[in-house]
């Protein structure tokens, strides 16, 4: 038995059972989504290639073996690799922009061969290592506000880099693990409340503007009632005026920030508060999402038998959408199981970072819980129609080797610490 | 380290990803439990299309059970309204426009116009090739949303044999599918019976349209195994004529090359038994999309092929109408059947004008029957000056003259029988004189009748006034209403048996017949614009007829020379062979529980 022992990662159990649940559920969910959908649908093709299935079970194969290696590396090597490999893959993101080929509008693919390598997906990984050293060795002065600043410049870095492929879900998550590793850190609370208070500022600003067209009330009500709450609460009135300041720009700069974005950028943000706004576009993609969610109902349609996937109204069905796929065959129940799985790694990982000995182990911990909360939530947010559609792949479950690779190695990290907190 | 700090943390980040999960769990939970149905019906509105389906028409044959007019099937090349979404054509169209080799401007103009009538599917190519049909079929996959789609056309056989009895269908128009949302029975692109028998029986051939539903996928392709039927379709029902084709073909024959009309009915049924109006058109042209230069030929023709010659045209009845002179004076006795008036001197002096007789040289001392058997216009002249306009005009009406006759055909006009009403009202009381009976006694001056009309006087005159009202259709229930002849049965003897001599020994000798003693009547229109119309009814066999004729020639000459002779061919026709049997028919009551 001591080598089935040795084939499993050290570290702890409940997050690789959890892994491990996911992959399977993976492929036996693109298992339905390659199969032509069975009951009286003549002739109807599955419309997704089965070599997609195949290809995910090589992924997996390789994903394990990629998650042992992280598990076991030595924590001070990894450290050691994290500027060189953050130096590596910011080459390789500016790279891309110039040398990587044109695939749908957009430069995130290198092609090796037959397979596609998306350099954003590894570029997380480096990202977490990085931060989590530059944190690690700025100590416990958190006041000063070198390393937060510091950190701030790198995740802008990242976010416009990847966002000029254009990728502006992949972007945003290097904004999400810079939140979750900034905030474990330690920063000032009136920090949080001004951030807090802006990107609800922006949101008030721009409902005002674009979805209202120009009717200002919601946002002029929301100021009024910051000046109101600013009044009451006790604080330095520096920090109120800096406050009202920060609030009343990030509003007024919203108009601007939209001019800027691409049409189809604004059309998408439009479409999510109106789906009906663009029925065959973005719009299109979730409402069926919706539907195929919706009418799964409590127990799924079983199995093989969902028709929004088998009759192909559901978009992009083995790749960002997957979790549609799951709610209309598998139901709340599968859909739930799904997130009870995730929700283990995340609760887990929280653990292991407060349980961590050493700044880096538990920044690195924290960047991957965090990596896993912005994914799984906003992914899960988009397909049930919380938020609007922007490519974002379920980690583990989504086809596609580099998020699996990505989301295996850094599970694998997580491991790592774990063993090296509790076991030791 | 500071572990209350990071307690603090752990325990903020872990309430804010529960309170993340719970948000996305509890919207989960409502879509998939109380939103269940809405969505559970959008899944299935997404997947299940309705599709009318087109009631074939019913099929019209001629009294034997001849197929004359039936249905082909047609296919087109269809898209969805969505391949016009915000005016730009989506991938499919554009494939298509490129394949077809079709102008994208007018394709364009023409789905948005299709688009614009609410159409829920656009039809791309009407009547596809079967290269374009393989061509959409073979690659579905790459043409989502386009369909090939079979309707039935209406297929005339014989070509314009029957164009102005059966008629014609064509599209509908705006005004018959009714306004936007308040629609009728009828949807853009159905077909309609524009004119003749399609038109007056669209009721029983039109059928119901069915609706049913078919599963589909994401790319508009049928994938359900069976359909669901929502409201089956019922067929229309047949329509069986009954008129002949061989009699029909007959009647073609002897007026072929010329303009003119003719009518045959049955002396004993009603039944019309051939109706013809010449030239004719192909009326397959206009139930597809007959192209402009076609177009403009038909209209063009100065001989007017869309003109109906059966029961659109009217003519004087000239020298035909001396039989209801006859009849309204020995009614009135005011002439009797050997009364002798004054001489035929070659014509009539009434006042300061002089009325001449066809024969410039004179018929003599004529009798009445003589008159009659030589069409003496001398004679008329004197009978219409014995009678009052309104005794005239009450004779003629009593044939059915001044009314439509046929009961079904909205497009039939009335003719004209003028009375002193009439008169009055056109030329003041004080503006006419009785001078106008010269010219009614001899069916000319502002009467005006039908070919149609014609023919059911001479075969109300050959049945002596039996003869049922007449029909077009096996079964038909409105008919014109006839009033009985209001004239004494020696008299109306004395009239058929005097046309009999008028083919025996008059001016109808040519369509006289070997073996079938025919009766019947010449006659000669005056054409202000133009040689005279030659007309001339009979009926066969005299002593007891069988079957009634009455045929014009336009522009022809006398009727006696040119109309006759091809009234004899058509009746030799008739009595060798062709003749019907006694009655085709089931009632029209029996017929719709056989053919369904």
């Amino acid at each position: 038995m001591r080598w089935l022992a040795l084939a499993f990662p050290p570290g702890d159990r409940w997050i690789f059972a959890a892994w491990l649940l996911l992959c399977l559920a993976s492929l036996a969910v693109l298992w339905s989504v390659t199969e032509p959908i069975s009951g009286p649908y003549e002739g109807q093709e599955a419309g997704v290639a089965k070599g997609i299935f195949w290809r995910q079970v090589v992924w997996v194969a390789l994903s394990f073996v990629a998650l042992s290696l992280a598990a076991r590396i030595r924590m001070r090597a990894l450290e050691n690799l994290s500027l060189p490999a953050l130096l590596v893959m910011l080459l390789l993101l500016a790279a891309i922009l110039v040398l990587g080929p044109k695939i749908g509008g957009s430069r995130r693919w290198f092609l090796l061969g037959p397979i596609r390598m998306q350099p954003a997906e590894f570029a997380k990984i480096s990202f977490i290592l990085a931060m989590a050293h530059l944190l690690g060795r700025a100590g416990e002065d958190r006041k000063s506000l070198t390393a937060t600043t510091a950190t701030f410049f790198l995740m802008v870095l990242h976010m416009v880099l990847v966002m000029r492929e254009p990728d502006l879900g992949t972007s945003l998550v290097f904004l999400a693990a810079w939140i979750g590793m900034v905030f474990w850190y330690g920063i000032p609370g009136i920090l949080l409340v001004g951030a807090g208070s802006a990107a609800a500022s922006s949101v008030m600003m721009f409902i005002s503007e674009s979805v209202l067209d120009g009717q200002p009330w919601p946002w002029g009500v929301y100021i009024l009632l910051l000046i109101g709450v600013l009044y009451l609460v006790r604080i330095s009135i520096p920090a109120k005026v800096t406050l009202l300041a920060v609030n009343l720009a990030t509003g007024l700069g919203i108009p601007f920030f939209w001019a800027k974005l691409h049409g189809y950028q604004q059309e998408r943000i439009l479409t999510f508060f109106d789906p009906s706004r663009d029925k065959f576009g973005s719009g299109y993609q979730a409402i069926q999402s919706k539907v195929a969610i919706g009418s799964g109902g409590l127990f799924g349609t079983q199995y093989l038998q969902g028709t929004q996937k088998g009759l192909a109204f559901l978009p992009e069905r083995h790749t960002d959408f997957i979790f549609s796929v799951v709610g209309e065959e598998l139901g709340f129940l599968g859909a739930s199981a799904i997130l009870a799985l995730f929700l283990v790694i995340i609760l887990r990982g929280l653990e292991i970072a407060a349980g961590a000995r050493r700044p880096f182990w538990r920044y690195l911990a924290v960047g991957v819980v965090s990596y896993f909360t912005f994914h799984v939530v906003v992914n899960v947010a988009i397909t049930t129609g919380l938020l609007p559609v922007t490519g974002l792949p379920l980690p583990l479950l989504s086809y596609g080797g580099s998020n699996l690779l990505t989301s295996s190695i850094l599970l694998g990290i997580l491991l790592n610490v774990s063993s090296r907190s509790f076991d030791t | 380290m500071a572990s209350r700090d990071l307690l603090y943390r752990l325990r903020l980040f872990r309430l804010v990803v529960i309170l993340l999960f719970a948000i996305l769990l509890g919207n989960l939970f409502y879509m998939t439990v109380p939103q269940n149905r809405h969505y559970k019906d959008q899944a299935l509105e997404n997947r299940q299309i309705r599709f009318r389906v087109r009631a074939p028409r019913g099929k019209i044959l001629d009294r034997t059970g001849e197929l004359l007019a039936d249905n082909m099937f047609i296919a087109d090349i269809t898209l969805p309204v969505s391949c016009l979404e915000g005016d730009v054509p989506d991938s499919t169209l554009v494939l298509l426009m490129d394949w077809f080799d079709l102008d994208a401007g007018e394709t364009l103009d023409r789905l948005r116009a299709q688009r614009d009538a609410e159409r829920n599917r656009l039809v791309l190519v009407t009547n596809a090739p079967l290269g374009q049909i393989t061509a959409v079929e073979e690659r579905r996959r790459q043409l989502p949303g386009a369909r090939v789609e079979t309707r039935p056309r209406r297929r005339y056989h014989n070509k314009g044999l029957f164009a102005h009895v059966i008629g014609y269908v064509g599209e509908v128009g705006q005004e018959e599918i009714g306004p936007p949302g308040r629609a009728g029975e009828y949807r853009s692109g159905d077909m309609i019976g524009k004119q003749g028998i399609e038109r007056a029986f669209e009721a029983d051939l039109r059928g119901v349209s069915g609706v049913k539903l078919e599963e589909v996928n994401a790319s508009g392709h049928i994938v359900g195994r069976q359909a669901v039927w929502v409201d089956e379709v019922v067929p229309g029902r047949d329509v069986q004529l009954t008129l002949s084709l061989e009699l029909q073909d007959a009647m073609a024959d002897i007026l072929a090359g010329q303009t003119a009309g003719g009518v045959a009915m049955s002396c004993r049924t009603g039944e019309i038994l051939a109706a013809f109006s010449s030239p004719t058109f192909d009326t397959n042209l206009m139930t597809t999309s007959i192209t402009p230069e076609q177009w403009q030929g038909l209209v063009n023709d100065p001989a007017k092929p869309f003109f109906n010659r059966i029961l659109q045209a009217t003519y004087p009845p000239a020298s035909l109408y001396k039989v209801v002179s006859s009849l309204a004076a020995l009614d009135k006795g005011v002439v009797g059947k050997a009364s002798r008036l004054e001489p035929c001197y070659g014509g009539w002096q009434l006042g300061d004008r002089y009325f001449r007789c066809w024969k410039p040289s004179g018929h003599g001392d004529v009798d009445h029957a003589d008159a009659l058997v030589h069409s003496c216009d001398t004679f008329y002249y004197q009978v219409g000056l014995r009678l009052d306009i309104d005794e005239l005009a009450a004779a003629a009406r009593s044939f059915g003259l001044g009314a439509p006759c046929s009961g079904i055909f909205p497009e039939e006009v009335r003719g004209l029988v003028p009375d002193s009403a009439w008169y009055d009202e056109h030329y003041g009381s004080k503006g006419w004189s009785r001078g106008v009976l010269l010219n009614n006694a001899i069916g000319q001056g502002e009467l005006l009748v039908t070919p149609l009309q014609m023919a059911v006087l001479a075969a109300r005159l050959g049945s002596l006034g039996t003869v049922p009202a007449p029909t077009f259709v096996v079964g038909q229930e409105d008919v014109a209403t006839l009033s009985p002849l209001p004239f004494s049965i020696q008299d109306l003897q004395w009239v058929r048996s005097t046309l009999g001599e008028v083919v025996s020994r008059g001016t109808g000798k040519a369509a006289g017949l070997a073996d079938v003693p025919v009766a019947g009547k010449t006659g000669t229109a005056q054409n202000p614009h133009g040689e005279d119309h030659a007309w001339f009814m009979c009926f066969a066999p005299a002593g007891d007829p069988e079957v009634a004729l009455a045929i014009i020639l336009e522009n022809a000459g006398h009727g006696g020379s040119e109309a006759a002779p091809l009234a004899g061919r058509w009746l030799r026709t008739y009595f060798d062979g062709a003749r019907p049997g006694a009655s085709p028919a089931l009632p029209l009551e029996a017929n719709r529980q056989v053919l369904p």
